[in-house]
């Protein structure tokens, strides 16, 4: 009888035995080392390329659009080129929520996105004789160059601009200013996307053969710390600082209304890179395969931050006085997401990203 | 009996305790070298690893070290103007961020907005505190932009030759020696000027660097190389335009600055254009460009004390892959062929009561704060307070290994000649020709650990 409970204690240690076969546990980190660089590869096509190659389709829609009202001042090609300006924002502002490789590296953020206005130097550069060309455009300091002095001219202060008042040196101006961007654009989009630099690939190849980022965790601590930072810029910066100093003049992109949805791109921009974009695999995929309530919890925050900003109905410099707990309820999800992000998404990068 | 036994029961419980309490010097292995600002040490290494406060600053503190962080970013525009109002005439830069990119160092270019050059100016002779000599219609230092309408002093233009240098090994290296033609001057520029580049450092970590005791440096200094050892080590002292006193410098590429306000105040007048409680009046005062403004201090006092606090206040990068063997032989063969004579690894700084987290820290920032002759190759050939036109401030080395991932592409040395830590090492002379020397009679191999464990800081 003994030998008999012997013998079947045996078996079914061997039975438990095979169940934790080694060739499981490989496979399954084998899927997750393929998980990872899915993320990496649809990343660096849907998120960063799509988003470089659509700022520069939209730079050369908004330098058309300034031609056509240069050309045609009526209000309804002003209306136009308002669109076209805002439609590159969003494009604009959600790829700041990827603010790591060339864009930072070359300087093309505050080449394009300088603020506050110099008025006073825009007033002395209008009534120069300054051929502003985009050569010297160029050699202008970052407050006369990328959106905002175009905002400027074609908003207005408060949007009340009129087709009918734009002088020819504010058309020359404008136009030059977007074919600078568009300049801008299109060596950004490049630098990604072909030689010498092609980052794109860096970036795909990271932890195997990149000379920018020799693992993988790097690069993805990287696109975590570039989450955070969007969330830090604006909870912390883009809103706060107006709304603590009640100043609606220091307010971003004032001109054009357009300050609550800009910052709501911003945290679009993070969404696209933890969810993915066009059916790629996104941050998501990795969390969700480790930890699902990690997941959940970011999942949720996200779009607690994204919905936040449906409750500020007045134009931003109105809301810091007069909806201010709808906004101070922004500031509080944005720094909820990125305690999270900060606390609980880079750590599991660290622990599970261990290449 | 049983008193004795009591009294010798006591006695042995006495010396048990004193003997427990006895080691005096914690073992060097019980530390963990990673930490290399102590406790003020940050774990990233992405391009914002200078870029993190301390751990476990008061609310209060974090408060103020989050305004400074936004005012180092904030790009001035022309006076009058509802904010940042001030930039210039003239001027070198519109914001900190704009040289010290991600809080480190910049690109080698001078009169773009993307440059994190500069180039002091003086002519001979010494100012009333012992300082350089002003240059009349230039000051101190060259602004290589201006306002709208107004005109840049001068434009400098860079240029480099290619210098080949071979190993004994046969190995070859090609460094760069750059020249600086000073032209487009506003109005003529002074017989015998003397001009000194500076590419903006890295501002992290300089609270610790602040902190440590002046007697701790003073301990360093060998200013007649009673030791032998080739290496003198002097320490710059200079004035205090904010104490409105002499102290010892140990910001600067000369260590031509007492402390971090007084960089910052000194950055904010020379290179914007924007005055402040320290710097009262226009870089531009007295000269064809200066605006007429009586708008001076451009710089609310609170934002200029959020900026230094913010400075102060920035954590030191965590060294990476401390344990793998080949960066230890490299960590060997660095206080081997006496690199340690001036890059000092561990200073233990003073105490602040103020501040826990930079108050009586362990570092390691590879650096005595001290000048030495570093050689005719990296000459400027301007004297600044006690240094001669030879001399540098020992570079602080923690950090360095990141600079790739902060600048995207590196620069090294006073002036960015060097494009790799290499370039950077067989540049140095003066005191450091014996430790170069050894370097370049190590193989290659041993070169590659000795730089890779300088990456690794």
């Amino acid at each position: 009888m003994h030998k008999f409970i012997f013998l079947v204690g045996a078996i079914s240690s061997l039975l438990f035995l095979s169940c934790n076969k080694a060739p499981a546990t490989i496979s399954a980190s084998t899927d997750f080392s393929t998980l990872e660089q899915s993320v990496i590869t649809d990343f660096t096509n849907n998120i960063a390329l799509n988003a470089y190659l659509q700022l520069s389709v939209n730079a050369t829609q908004l330098n058309t659009a300034l031609l056509n009202l240069s050309n045609n001042s009526t209000d309804a090609n002003l209306l136009a080129a308002q669109t076209a300006w805002k439609n590159m924002r969003a494009v604009w502002e959600q790829s700041e929520s990827h603010l790591f490789g060339p864009v930072e590296d070359n300087d093309y953020d505050p080449n394009m996105d300088t603020w506050p206005t110099d008025y006073v130097q825009m007033d002395s550069v209008l009534s120069s004789n300054n051929a502003l060309t985009v050569q010297d455009i160029q050699g202008f300091t970052l407050s006369l160059r990328g959106f905002h002095p175009i905002e400027y001219i074609i908003f207005g202060e408060h949007g009340s601009r009129t087709a009918a008042e734009l002088n020819s040196r504010q058309k020359t101006y404008m136009i030059s200013l977007s074919a600078d961007i568009n300049t801008s654009c299109n060596d950004l989009y490049l630098s990604w996307a072909s030689a010498p630099v092609n980052f794109a690939q860096q970036v795909i190849t990271a932890g195997n053969g990149s000379t920018k980022y020799a693992k993988r965790q790097e690069l993805l601590l990287a696109i975590t710390e570039g989450m955070a930072g969007i969330c830090e810029e604006v909870g912390e910066g883009k809103i706060q600082e107006p709304f603590d100093a009640r100043n609606p003049a220091i307010v971003e992109s004032p001109y054009s209304g357009n300050s609550t949805a800009d910052f709501k791109n911003n945290i679009i921009g993070i969404s696209n890179v933890y969810m993915g974009l066009n059916g790629g695999k996104g941050l998501k995929d990795l969390v969700a395969a480790k930890n699902k309530s990690l997941d959940n919890t970011i999942q949720a925050q996200i779009t607690a931050a994204i919905n936040s900003f449906d409750n500020i109905t007045l134009p931003f410099e109105e809301a810091i006085l007069n909806q201010r707990v709808q906004v101070q309820q922004t500031m509080d999800a944005l720094a909820i997401l990125k305690e999270t992000i900060e606390t609980q998404l880079r750590p599991f990068i660290v622990q599970y990203i261990t290449d | 009996m049983k008193k004795w036994r009591v009294i010798i029961g006591l006695v042995l419980v006495v010396a048990v305790f004193i003997r427990c309490n006895k080691v005096s010097v914690f073992a060097e292995s019980g530390y963990d070298n990673r930490l290399s600002g102590g406790i003020a040490t940050v774990f990233d290494e992405t391009s914002k690893a200078f870029s993190h406060v301390i751990e476990g600053l008061t609310a209060r503190d974090a408060a103020v070290h989050q305004t400074g962080d936004k005012a180092f970013e904030q790009t001035f525009v022309t006076a009058p103007a509802p904010v940042n109002s001030g930039l210039g005439p003239v001027f070198n830069n519109v914001s900190c961020i704009s040289c010290h990119h991600n809080d480190g160092k910049g690109t080698p270019t001078a009169g773009f907005i993307t440059s994190s050059l500069l180039f002091r100016i003086s002519i001979a002779g010494t100012d009333a505190h012992g300082g350089p000599m002003p240059a009349e219609g230039f000051g101190g230092q060259l602004q290589d932009l201006a306002i709208f309408g107004r005109q840049p002093e001068v434009k400098v233009n860079i240029s480099y030759t290619n210098l080949p240098f071979t190993y004994p090994d046969g190995n070859q290296v090609v460094l760069r020696q750059p020249a600086y033609q000073v032209t487009n001057a506003y109005r003529l520029l002074p017989a015998g000027y003397m001009i000194s580049p500076r590419l903006a450092p890295p501002v992290f970590g300089l609270g610790l660097l602040e902190n440590i005791p002046e007697a701790t440096l003073l301990a360093f200094t060998d200013i007649n190389d009673a030791n032998g050892d080739g290496i003198s080590g002097k320490a710059n002292y200079v004035f205090n335009a904010h104490t409105n006193s002499m102290q010892i410098g140990r910001f600067g590429l000369k260590a031509n600055t007492a402390d971090i306000l007084t960089q910052a105040a000194g950055a904010y007048q020379q290179d914007m254009g924007i005055t402040n409680y320290v710097f009262k009046q226009e870089s531009s005062y007295s000269q064809l460009q200066h605006d007429g403004l009586s708008d001076d201090p451009e710089l609310a006092d609170s934002l200029l004390n959020a900026v230094a606090f913010y400075i102060k206040t920035l954590a030191v990068p965590a060294r990476r892959n401390v344990t793998d063997a080949g960066i230890k032989k490299g960590e060997y063969l660095f206080q081997q062929i006496n690199c340690t004579g001036c890059h000092i690894a561990t200073i233990q700084t003073g105490v602040n009561i103020g501040l826990p987290q930079i108050s009586n820290q362990r570092i390691h920032p590879y650096t005595d704060l001290l000048l030495h002759d570093m050689g005719e190759g990296l000459a400027d050939n301007r004297p600044d307070y006690l240094a001669t036109g030879s001399e540098w401030r020992t570079a602080p080395l923690w950090g360095i290994g990141l600079f790739e991932k902060t600048n995207g592409i590196p620069f090294y040395l006073h002036d960015g000649r060097a494009r790799t830590i290499e370039e950077a090492i067989l540049w140095h002379g003066g005191e450091a020709t014996a430790a170069k020397e050894q370097f370049i009679n190590l193989s290659q191999a041993d070169r590659n650990c000795l730089i890779n464990f300088i990456k690794s800081l």
